[in-house]
């Protein structure tokens, strides 16, 4: 399958790609492991004239520990996150998040957490051919007007299936976005537009640099259901997050409950996650409540358009929810 | 047998040296010099009108070197029976579904060819689309083809009568209806082909295919020039599956390219385009009415079943008939009525598929489980009082002559443990039996066999003609087995020329499960009749008679007096000097009922052997979630002889991954409007690694008298039972029969859910009347 | 766009050559350096038929940009072997069967000869895992299996091995 063209720039550091980014702006696309942004570009869903590399920029692949926190580049490949024992022991529900991600082979030497997080949103009206998308009128990711996968809907519906973002969300991770002369840093949770067409709150100019998760003593978990057990994106996934009172330590001082693969973005539970406020570790019925209350919310945001079918898509939430709490809370 | 050297052994496979190292050429390796790429212009709508084309602006474009429409064409249908002419190769005045080829680029790169596709303006006036048969069938004014009323493209009836009376006779009738939807071949290697003119008109052509000889027939029918100047030519191929038997436009198209332009031309298809526009399997709705008398035995069946075809017929009457007859081969009944229709809709085409009907077949062996329950009797047992036995006719009059079926239900039983599980297996944890046959052969006219030759080099060495094509499952190794076995050289002393149409002469293909009982038979007579000759001439130098001499080791000794030897090589060149040659031929031809056709008269001798096999599967569902967790496949066939173990178990494996694994519990294609959702590798479920189960193959021997060593089928009676298998276990866990293949967790949550729900709702209609 | 040159490390040798850089890897190894044995089967990252090393890591050279193999030491399948003298590997493919259409096996054989060479002693859970993103349509994965296991830990019992003898 043939690219389309593009320049390719390889900058040698962060400054000059920052430079760059200034430069061609909405002209350029970042290229890390290529294993989302190659594809799209062979379905000719877009079409950048250059294309920025990371290659060169090794100083955006690290794994540490910080003020606290666990800090890690954007560019990191997938496979030193799971290798690494700092995330397994203060952020497992990224590190099984991870390991989820594709196949070994195929993604964890390639593929890198920040090309994970800023994977586009996908739907299989939308993640298809050109001669598929010709004979029919384009939906709105595709500039049109129409969505196929939810009649008359005003706008794109497409789904944010990524597991790391996910996990990541439960983990109350930050992202540091970089651009010429100016840095800031976002809650993951504020990080999405709830624009199926653009799901990222990000400038094109904006670099992601890296991941700050807090080591507060929180346990975590993620799980996910596919098809298959490897290869496949989510067609449903659940990260959670419960961090026991210094106090009284066998109680849930908070919890994060987070939906993948449901909506245009990961969905943060608020309300879900605020009933286990206060809830002893081993209160299965308080978890079964959460679970279904996540499910009852999540629902609502999803179409068919991942496969599967919607009702089980649905259906599943709460199980996987609910394992999660279980495994999360049990860690040691 | 044990005096065999080679026939039997677990000897590894002759062409996968060059696998390994990545020489072997496929089709897309191939570079010729001046060769120019090829791309196909396809509709994009599923019933379309075609008003116009006009290629002019993508002619102009500058590296293009030829467009072709269907004007380019003689305007002639195509069909693999003469009443299913039903296909142009390019589309003229409409196109039936999304993919149908409407125009062809050739141009210096891809990319130019690309750019000259989006050139080409077609203009369509979209007419109405039917996607669902029954719809199609329903309709006598919305005609896909215009000649075939109904949209019924082919019915097959076959009434063995009695069937009435015997409903009458029976202790219990029920009728069950199942549904299964369209899987597709995911062959590794996306289809390409090659094609160029030589300086003497002949045309050249590389493709994966599992018949040479059927793809020269057509292609020279439609060029209209003689059969010896279309050469099919030998190259690796990366899997059929049944979906590469027939001609593909594309051929037709490349071929038409490359006379336009006098240069090679290569078309590698994407991987939509090899779901879309080569062959899928049929989704079909089978009805299944059967009565049984009191201990099990089946008395009466009436199947009726609704294939969905897609927009022309391909194999059609093949594929419309071929999952009775599993069925028919499978299990004894006494009266049997079957009505199956074929039906154009607005999809792609449909042809053969390695488990062809699993919505077929697993419905007769789930309503065999269901009638079990009814009885108190078990699958074991039930299968047993029906299975099929040596000597027997079938319902359409073919006769089995060799049948170890019980053999391995007893043996896949035993190893399964089945008698032990059975009904004391935790809850969601189940296991099932599948049984099925499948034909080694169908009536394939003047195309049904295959002839070899075989020459001696003044070295000793063989080179052997054959036109059997190796599709991946090791035909070449077991003509290669063969050859050497009889001919008493090493397997290296064998150089194979197979597959072409130039040198090799007429082969029904690695089709219809022949290849070893037609092709390997037919190398194993030319063999015997070389050595007969090499036999002779050693006969006089050794001074015996040519009956006590024997071959092996490049050696020809005598069989009592193994001293007493000369070199193979030694005699044929004693031969050569002598003005005798060591040249000889062989052929086979089965033995079937000429007479018999799939529509007009489907009784009679249908090929010469059938296969058996037996596969009993054991699963965990997850009841929170519906997914299946696969613990173990035991597959026993009846193979009639095992030539080669290691490549036996191979095709069993793989059976029970296509058939089962994928077959039954992930694939199958989604649809909007006649647009196939999920054409890649990605969105299509094919199984992984990571989730096959231990599988036990178990190799069951009946010495078939007319097989090659008494060979037959062998794995594709695996395929088939694996899906049956794999659904009653799936039933079995969560004690529910399913009727909607294949079991994706939805559908066995769902079954779950509403077993649990009318559970409840009789507890309380129970609480209900105590109060 | 303007075709670059760019030298490549494939197999040992060095390799200059003309590219564009929406060149991938694969159709480099494949269109300018004839080294066919990668395959192309899905174009989009999912079967793992054009697995290569890069520094050796197995990576989808059908998804790796031309440009970024540049300095790496690449190793495609026509370099498992020494000249003619096949790998254990590649031997143990061939002595249990894993072989049948073969398209999948270049692909098969570069991620299961990383595994190896990360993990000598994997156990059949780790085996499979590795060979998780590698589509094979053939063999229902089991003889591939076995043929990794044993070329990591020969069995004195192998009948496959055994029957060669």
């Amino acid at each position: 399958m043939l690219l389309p063209g593009f320049d390719y720039l390889d900058p040698k550091n962060l400054e000059e790609a920052l430079d760059l980014l200034a430069v061609h702006k909405e002209d350029a696309k970042v290229l890390a492991g290529g294993t989302d942004l190659l594809v799209r570009m062979k379905k000719g869903l877009l079409a950048p004239k250059v294309l920025i590399s990371l290659k060169s920029l090794n100083e955006l692949s690290y794994i540490k520990e910080e003020a606290g926190c666990i800090k890690i580049g954007a560019r990191t490949p997938l496979a030193d996150i799971i290798a690494s024992g700092t995330v397994q022991d203060n952020a497992r529900a990224l590190s099984q998040a991870c390991e989820k991600i594709g196949a070994i082979t195929m993604q964890h030497y390639r593929g890198t957490i920040g090309g994970n997080i800023l994977q586009d949103n996908r739907c299989h009206h939308y993640n298809q051919s050109d001669f598929h998308r010709s004979g029919h009128q384009a939906c709105h990711k595709n500039g049109g007007k129409i969505c196929y996968a939810r009649e008359n809907a005003d706008r794109c519906n497409s789904t944010c299936q990524s597991d790391g973002s996910t996990a990541l969300m439960a983990l109350g991770a930050k992202l540091v976005l970089l651009s010429k002369g100016h840095e800031r840093t976002v809650d993951l949770d504020k990080f999405y537009t709830a624009d199926g067409i653009m799901p990222h709150d990000m400038e094109s100019h904006e670099l992601l640099k890296d991941i700050i998760i807090p080591i507060n003593g929180a346990r975590s978990a993620y799980r996910r259901l596919a098809y298959r057990s490897a290869i496949d994106y989510p067609i449903v996934c659940a990260g959670v997050l419960v961090r026991p009172s210094d106090s009284q330590k066998d109680r849930i001082d908070e919890a994060r409950i987070v939906v993948g693969a449901m909506g245009r973005a990961p969905l943060f539970l608020a309300q879900a996650s605020s009933s286990l406020k206060g809830k002893k570790l081993d209160d299965t019925d308080a978890f079964r409540k959460a679970a279904d209350a996540s499910m009852d919310s999540a629902a609502t945001f999803a179409v068919h358009n991942v496969g599967s079918t919607l009702e089980y898509r649905c259906s599943m939430i709460s199980p996987l929810v609910l394992q999660g709490l279980k495994e999360a809370a049990s860690e040691k | 047998m044990s005096d065999h050297t080679l026939i039997g052994t677990r000897m590894p496979r002759v062409d996968s040296r060059a696998k390994v190292m990545g020489k072997a050429k496929y089709t897309a390796d191939l570079k010729l010099p001046h060769m120019l790429v090829g791309k196909i212009k396809r509709s994009p709508y599923a019933h379309a009108r075609i008003l116009n084309i006009d290629t002019s602006k993508a002619e102009a474009l500058p590296g293009v070197k030829a467009v072709v429409t269907g004007k380019d064409t003689e305007g002639v249908k195509w069909g693999v029976f003469p009443y299913t002419r039903d296909q142009q190769f390019i589309q003229i005045e409409k196109a039936r579904y999304i993919g149908d080829e409407v125009a062809g680029v050739a141009a210096i790169d891809e990319e130019t060819a690309l750019r000259a596709l989006d050139l080409i303006e077609v203009e369509y006036e979209e007419l109405p689309a039917i996607f669902d048969p029954m719809e199609a069938m329903a309709s006598d004014t919305e005609l896909i083809h215009e000649d075939f009323p109904n949209n019924i493209n082919i019915h097959v009836n076959i009434d063995t009568g009695n069937v009435e009376e015997n409903f009458e006779k029976a202790y219990y009738i029920r009728e069950d209806t199942f549904m299964a939807s369209e899987e597709s071949y995911f062959h590794a290697e996306p289809y390409a082909v090659v094609a160029r003119f030589d300086h003497e008109g002949c045309l050249e052509v590389w493709c994966p295919n599992a018949g040479p000889h059927m793809k020269s027939k057509p292609l020279s029918n439609s060029f209209k020039i003689p059969l010896h100047k279309v050469k099919i030519k030998k190259i690796a191929i990366g899997g059929a599956f049944g979906g590469r038997s027939e001609i593909c436009p594309a051929d037709y198209i490349c071929a038409l390219l490359a006379k336009k332009t006098d240069k090679p031309v290569k078309i590698v298809f994407t991987r939509e385009e090899n779901t879309i526009a080569t062959r899928q399997g049929h989704a079909m709705i089978t009805t299944h009415k059967t009565g049984v008398d009191r201990e099990g035995r089946v008395l009466a069946r009436e199947t009726t079943c609704y294939m969905d075809g897609g927009a022309y017929s391909s194999t059609g009457p093949i594929a419309t008939s071929v999952p009775f007859l599993s069925m028919e081969q499978a299990y004894r009944m006494e009266s049997v009525r079957y009505n199956g229709y074929r039906i154009y809709t607005n999809k792609p085409i449909r042809g053969m598929i390695r488990v062809h009907g699993r919505g077929f077949a697993c419905g007769v062996d789930t309503q065999l489980d269901m009638i079990a329950d009814h009885l108190g009797i078990d699958p074991v047992e039930i299968r047993l009082k029906n299975s099929r036995q040596p000597g027997d006719y079938t319902s359409t009059k073919s006769y089995v002559s060799s049948c170890a079926m019980d053999e391995t239900i007893h043996k896949a039983v035993e190893k399964s443990g089945f008698k032990e599980k059975w009904g004391k297996l935790p809850p969601f944890h189940g296991i099932g039996i599948g049984t099925n046959s499948v034909q080694t052969g169908f009536p394939m006219g003047i195309r049904g066999g295959s002839q070899s030759f075989i020459k001696f080099n003044e070295d000793g060495e063989a080179t052997v003609m054959s036109g059997v094509v190796d599709n991946g499952q090791g035909n070449e190794n077991m003509l290669v087995q063969i050859a050497a076995e009889e001919l008493g050289l090493l397997p290296e002393d064998i150089h194979l020329v197979n597959a072409d149409t130039e040198t090799t002469s007429s082969d029904p293909g690695s089709y219809s499960q022949v290849s070893t009982f037609v092709g390997g038979h037919a190398v194993k007579i030319a063999a015997e009749n070389c050595r007969e000759k090499l036999f002779k001439v050693a006969a006089k130098v050794l001074k015996v008679d040519p009956q006590e001499l024997a071959a092996k080791n490049r050696l020809i000794f005598v069989r009592d007096d193994p001293e007493k030897s000369i070199p193979i090589k030694k005699v044929v060149r004693i031969s050569l000097l002598n003005f005798t040659s060591v040249n000889a031929e062989g052929g086979y031809w089965p033995k079937v009922d000429m007479k018999r056709e799939w529509v007009k008269n489907p009784y009679g001798q249908m090929c010469e052997a059938f296969s058996f096999g037996t596969t009993i599967v054991e699963v965990k569902v997850d009841p929170d979630t519906g997914q299946v967790e696969v613990l173990e496949a035991t597959a026993a066939q009846d193979v009639g002889y095992a030539l080669n173990p290691l490549i036996l178990e191979g095709q069993f494996e793989g059976s029970i991954a296509m058939g089962g694994q994928g077959g039954m519990l992930t694939e199958y294609h989604e649809w909007m409007d006649g647009r196939c959702i999920n054409p890649t590798m990605l969105d299509y479920k094919v199984p992984l690694a990571c989730d096959m189960p231990r599988i036990n193959n178990i190799i069951v021997e009946s010495i078939d008298p007319k097989g090659p060593y008494g060979a037959k089928e062998a794995g594709m009676s695996i395929a088939m039972s694996a899906a049956q298998g794999y659904s009653g276990a799936v039933s079995n866990a969560i004690g529910v029969f399913l009727d909607s293949f294949p079991l994706t967790p939805d559908k066995i949550l769902a079954a779950i859910k509403e077993k649990e729900t009318r559970q409840l709702k009789r507890e309380n209609a129970d609480k209900t009347e105590v109060n | 766009m303007e075709k670059i040159e760019i030298t490549l490390n494939i197999n040992d040798n060095p390799y200059e050559v003309m590219i564009y850089p929406n060149d991938t890897l694969l159709d480099v190894l494949r269109d300018k350096l004839d080294l066919t044995g990668s395959k192309e089967s899905c174009g989009e990252g999912v079967c793992g038929s054009c697995t290569v090393h890069m520094d050796g890591k197995p990576v989808r050279a059908c998804l790796t940009l031309a440009m970024e193999a540049q300095g790496a030491k690449i190793k495609t399948v026509e370099g498992l072997a020494n000249v003619d003298e096949l790998s254990n590997l590649q031997q143990s493919f061939i002595d249990h069967g894993a072989v049948q259409c073969g398209f999948c096996t270049p692909g098969m054989l570069m991620s299961a000869d990383a595994l190896l060479r990360e993990n000598p002693n994997p156990d059949e859970k780790a085996i499979r895992k590795a060979l998780a993103g590698n589509i094979c349509r053939c063999t229902g994965y089991a003889k591939i299996v076995q043929a990794v296991a044993h070329a990591a830990q020969p069995q004195d019992d192998c009948c496959d091995c055994k029957s060669k003898e």
